[in-house]
This record gives C-alpha cells, sequence and structure tokens, in this order.
C-alpha cells in the first residue's frame, strides 16, 4: 500500500514527459507541437524571404540582371505560396497551440494525435513543394492564385503543386477542426464564451473560416488536376469549361484567406495593447462582434479582386459595396484600441511597439483596400505595384509583426526568462522603418503603371524600384535579430516571475513560468478566472 | 458532494462531445469540397 502510494506520489510531480527524437515525432503535447509549428514556420519564412531577396535583386535595375523571367515568375509564385501557406498559417497554428489551452484553462488541445499529424503534414508538403525547382520545367511559375490556363501550362511541378495544396489544406482543416473543437469543449467551468481573451475568440472564428474555405481551395485545385490529366474541361474554354469560374471559386477561398492570415493578429494586439496600457480593453463584445462582421462580411466580397474580368453593373455596385462594409467593423476595432490606449498608463516594450506598429501600418493597407475597392480606381490598379503595395502592407506589419509582437509578449511565458529588449527593440526600430522604405515606393510605382510579376521595366520605374531594393534587403538583414534574440533568450535570459508584464491579465499569467508540461491538471478556479477576465 | 465516479462519466462525456464535434466539422468541411465539384459537375452538364 505504501509503496503504490510512493508510486502515485511520484506520477503526481512528474511530467511523464518523452525525450530525444520521440518528444518531437510522437508529439502529442500542445507546448510541443506549438514549439514545432513555430520553429517550422520560422524556417519557411527565412526561405520565402529567401526568395523575397532574389526578387529584389532582379528588381534593382531595369533590364534582365540575373534570371530569366521563367525563374522570376517561379520566385514570385513560391514565395507567395511558401510565405502564407508554411510561415504565417502555421506560425497562427503554433501560437494557437501554445496558448489556446493555457487560456481556456484546459491541460491539452482536444485532439492530440491529430495534432501532431496536422503538423507533420507540412514538412512533408513543403519539401514537394520546394523541391519542384529542381524537375523539368522548373517550379510552378503561374502566381499562387493558380489561373487556368496558364498554370494548365505548368511541366512536370504540376501534380507537386497540386498536391502539395491539398496537403497544406489537410493539414489547416485538422488545425482548425482541433481548434473549434478544444475552445468549445474544453473551457474551464466558468470560462464562459464572452470571458474568453480576444485571441481565442479570433481564433475560434478563424477556424470556422478556415473550415468553410480551405475545403473550396481543394475542389478548385483537384478540378484544375483532373483537367490536366484526365479530360476534364471544367476551366478549359475549348471544351465548354469556364476559366472565369475558377477565379471565382478560388477568391470565394482567397478573400475569407485573407481574414484567416490577419484576424489572430487583431486577437493579439488586442491582448498586448491593454497590457501596456494598464486598462482594460475598451468594448470586448463590440470587439468580438467586430470580429464576427469581418469574417461574415469576407464571405460577399470575394469579386473585387476581378473585376477587370467584366461582370454585370449590378454585380460590380455590390462587391464595391460589400468591400467597403468591412471598414466599419474593422474602423470599430482601431477605434477600440485607440480608446484603450486614452488616458493609460502606457508603456513601449518591444510587444507593444510591434502592436503600435500593427496598428499606423495595417491601417494603411486597410486605407489602400478601400481605394482598390472603388470599381473604377480598380480598373487602374488592378495588376500594378499598387496592389503589391497594398496586400504587403496587410501582410508584413499587419500578418508579420502580430506574429512577432505575439512571440515578444509570450515568450517570457513560454521560456521563463526575459530575452533582450534592447536587441528585441532595435529588431522593432530596423523592421519598421525598412518595411516601409521596402514597400511604400511601391504605392508610386502602381500609380505610375508598373505592372506587378514582372522581372524588367522601364526605366523610369528605377529610382523607386533602387529605394524598394534597399529596403527589402535592409528588412531581410534585420529579421536575423528575431531568431538569434529568442535563442539568446532561452540560453541565458534572465529568470522571470509568473506574471512578466505588470498590466497582464489573462489565465496564461497565473501559470508558473515556464508552465509546466501539462497546463491545467486541475482546472482554474472561478475566482482565477473572473481575475484573468479583466474586461 | 460528488457521487463516487462522477468526474469520469463527465469526462467520458466530454470525450463524447468531443469526437462528435470533430466528426462533424469534418463532415463539414468534406460537403464543402464535394458540394464546389460537384456545383461545377451540375453547371457544366447544363
Amino acid at each position: 500500500m505504501a509503496e503504490h502510494q510512493a508510486h502515485a506520489a511520484a506520477h503526481a510531480t512528474e511530467d511523464h514527459k518523452p525525450h530525444g527524437w520521440r518528444r518531437w515525432v510522437y508529439a502529442t503535447n500542445h507546448k510541443d507541437i506549438g514549439t514545432m509549428y513555430l520553429v517550422f514556420a520560422c524556417t519557411m519564412f527565412f526561405i520565402g524571404g529567401g526568395a523575397a531577396m532574389l526578387i529584389r535583386l532582379e528588381l534593382f535595375k531595369p533590364g534582365l540582371q540575373f534570371f530569366d523571367p521563367q525563374f522570376f515568375n517561379s520566385l514570385t509564385t513560391m514565395h507567395a505560396l511558401i510565405m502564407i501557406f508554411g510561415a504565417i498559417m502555421p506560425a497562427w497554428t503554433g501560437l494557437a497551440n501554445w496558448m489556446i489551452p493555457m487560456q481556456v484553462g484546459a491541460p491539452d488541445m482536444a485532439l492530440p494525435r491529430l495534432n501532431n499529424f496536422s503538423f507533420w503534414i507540412l514538412p512533408f508538403a513543403f519539401t514537394l513543394l520546394i523541391s519542384s525547382f529542381f524537375v523539368p520545367g522548373g517550379a510552378p511559375a503561374g502566381g499562387w492564385t493558380m489561373y487556368p490556363p496558364l498554370v494548365l501550362q505548368t511541366g512536370s511541378s504540376f501534380p507537386m503543386l497540386i498536391f502539395s495544396v491539398h496537403l497544406m489544406g489537410a493539414s489547416s482543416i485538422l488545425g482548425a477542426i482541433n481548434v473549434v473543437v478544444t475552445i468549445m469543449n474544453m473551457r474551464a467551468p466558468g470560462m464562459t464564451l464572452l470571458r474568453m481573451p480576444l485571441f481565442v475568440w479570433t481564433w475560434l472564428i478563424t477556424a470556422y473560416l478556415l473550415i468553410a474555405v480551405m475545403p473550396v481551395l481543394a475542389g478548385a485545385v483537384t478540378m484544375l488536376l483532373t483537367d490536366h490529366f484526365f479530360g476534364t474541361t471544367f476551366f478549359t474554354a475549348a471544351g465548354g469549361g469556364d476559366p472565369v469560374m475558377f477565379q471565382h471559386i478560388f477568391w470565394f477561398f482567397g478573400h475569407p484567406e485573407v481574414y484567416i492570415l490577419i484576424l489572430p493578429a487583431f486577437g493579439i494586439v488586442s491582448e498586448i495593447i491593454p497590457t501596456f496600457s494598464r486598462k482594460p480593453l475598451f468594448g470586448y463584445e463590440a470587439m468580438v462582434y467586430a470580429v464576427a462582421s469581418i469574417a461574415f462580411l469576407s464571405f460577399i466580397v470575394w469579386a473585387h479582386h476581378m473585376f477587370t474580368v467584366g461582370m454585370p453593373l449590378a454585380a460590380q455596385l455590390f462587391f464595391m459595396l460589400s468591400t467597403m462594409l468591412i471598414a466599419i467593423p474593422t474602423g470599430v476595432k482601431v477605434f477600440n484600441w485607440t480608446a484603450t490606449m486614452w488616458r493609460g498608463s502606457l508603456s513601449f516594450e518591444p510587444p507593444m511597439l510591434f502592436a503600435l506598429a500593427f496598428l499606423f501600418l495595417f491601417t494603411i493597407g486597410g486605407f489602400s483596400g478601400l481605394m482598390l475597392a472603388m470599381v473604377p480606381a480598380d480598373y487602374q490598379y488592378q495588376d500594378t505595384y499598387f496592389v503589391v503595395a497594398h496586400f504587403h502592407y496587410v501582410l508584413v506589419p499587419g500578418a508579420i509583426f502580430g506574429i512577432i509582437a505575439g512571440v515578444y509578449y509570450w515568450l517570457p511565458k513560454w521560456t521563463g526568462r526575459m530575452y533582450d529588449m534592447k536587441l528585441a527593440t532595435w529588431h522593432f526600430w530596423l523592421s519598421t522603418i525598412f518595411v516601409n522604405v521596402l514597400f511604400f515606393p511601391q504605392h508610386f510605382l502602381g500609380l505610375a503603371g508598373m505592372p506587378r510579376r514582372i522581372p524588367d521595366y522601364a526605366v523610369q520605374f528605377t529610382d523607386w524600384n533602387e529605394v524598394s531594393s534597399i529596403g527589402g534587403f535592409a528588412f531581410g538583414l534585420s529579421q536575423l535579430l528575431f531568431p538569434y534574440i529568442i535563442i539568446k533568450c532561452i540560453r541565458s535570459g534572465a529568470p522571470i516571475g509568473n506574471r512578466a508584464w505588470e498590466g497582464a491579465h489573462g489565465l496564461e499569467w497565473e501559470l508558473p513560468s515556464p508552465p509546466p508540461y501539462h497546463s491545467w491538471t486541475t482546472p482554474p478556479s472561478d475566482a482565477v478566472i473572473a481575475r484573468g477576465a479583466a474586461h | 458532494m460528488e457521487p463516487p465516479g462522477a468526474a469520469s462519466l463527465d469526462e467520458a462525456g466530454r470525450r463524447r462531445r468531443v469526437r462528435r464535434s470533430a466528426i462533424l466539422f469534418a463532415l463539414v468541411a468534406a460537403a464543402f469540397y464535394v458540394g464546389f465539384i460537384a456545383m461545377m459537375l451540375v453547371r457544366g452538364s447544363k
């Protein structure tokens, strides 16, 4: 009996953490899987960033400098696919894995083995995709949008592209199912929906979007596959198919995809600004409804990506006005973040700096989005560098800065150590200055008529392309600071207590730093939950 | 006071809910996948 009790006591304190390679290959722990997602995303960020550097190198001067046009088109296509599906989406899933169980008072994700499977699909998908550079005909070059008939001319890499997109989609859907099921079933008693942190809310809505639209992309690329290999003519005009229908289906996926990439950043900024303003979030419920409204509207605006294909006036008006409607809930969010800071006791640690840069620079991307929503203006801007500037303002100082802000916010919690604030502040200033040097001139280039997806350009575009390329190289190099700061923190950061930031609220800050291997083996009490839900 | 075994019953119920909702969402995803292809087939046959 005494022996049994001693055995039970030993089990109560140990964490059953597997060691060596088994810990990672067979991982079912949400923190381990979250770490793997984040490391994978970081690796893909630098590979995709390397492609971006090569693009900017080619565009530094007019004329063909280094690459043939086919390879240049492969670079733009692969840069987009790697950054969207390999860097940003896995980074959000990594943050979700790390934070959602801790924030809702659960011991782990609801489906740990599925979690392992959905992660391990990704390395295979991207090995397949990236290895397509080495097959005859080179990597896919038809753009990440994969429009037929162009994409059907892809060489041997076509089936590799289609299969890898299917794998990425499967991984995303499985990850999203896990998130929804965890949030709906694993919350601690007392953690009501309207007590959940905004990061959990935004991820819940993102997960619903993923479940709805990733299968649509999978369906579209399956039809491309059968058009290419099995003689169907879904999108082939010669056989009675309709290439424009592919664009409709693609953007029915593609526009919600934009919000899949950005909504979790809204959640993170909604956590960080109250912490460093030392005030509760202004208008918590309005923020939740705004995110839900944005998600709903994202399903009825897709054709604004394709005004120039020609569509009835009524359709143009509908898609123009529905797109402009998105500015209302987005405006609510920007207003509420600003109102949270109003008369707050502000301090400017790195997470807050990145959140503030997000607020200003994402808003610039939002404004250029409104310009693009106007049909007559869009006829001018379509396929110019203005569009490139717009979506990069949304995705780089929007999504990427959101991810960086989240990592700087929670890294002390994950590691139990504080990172080098001075270096992180340097990282912020270099990133913020050079992201603007990189992308702001692209507005001018686009307005002056420079088309996107070209390796060569007319000489009058030279100056701003040189400025943009210099910004690109500096921005890319400054990102090397990020992994260095993280590694330095893990190795030699100063130990910190449970609550890394004095203004932080939420269940994750009630756990020790670093948190135990299994987060909430005993659900938190209602008092602890109420203290965490300080909105 | 909780009856003996209440916690494990609760856990069993939660596992059932988790499994059911995961299957439901997987079916929703499959329906979107098949639905869009079916829509294109119907459109093509007109």
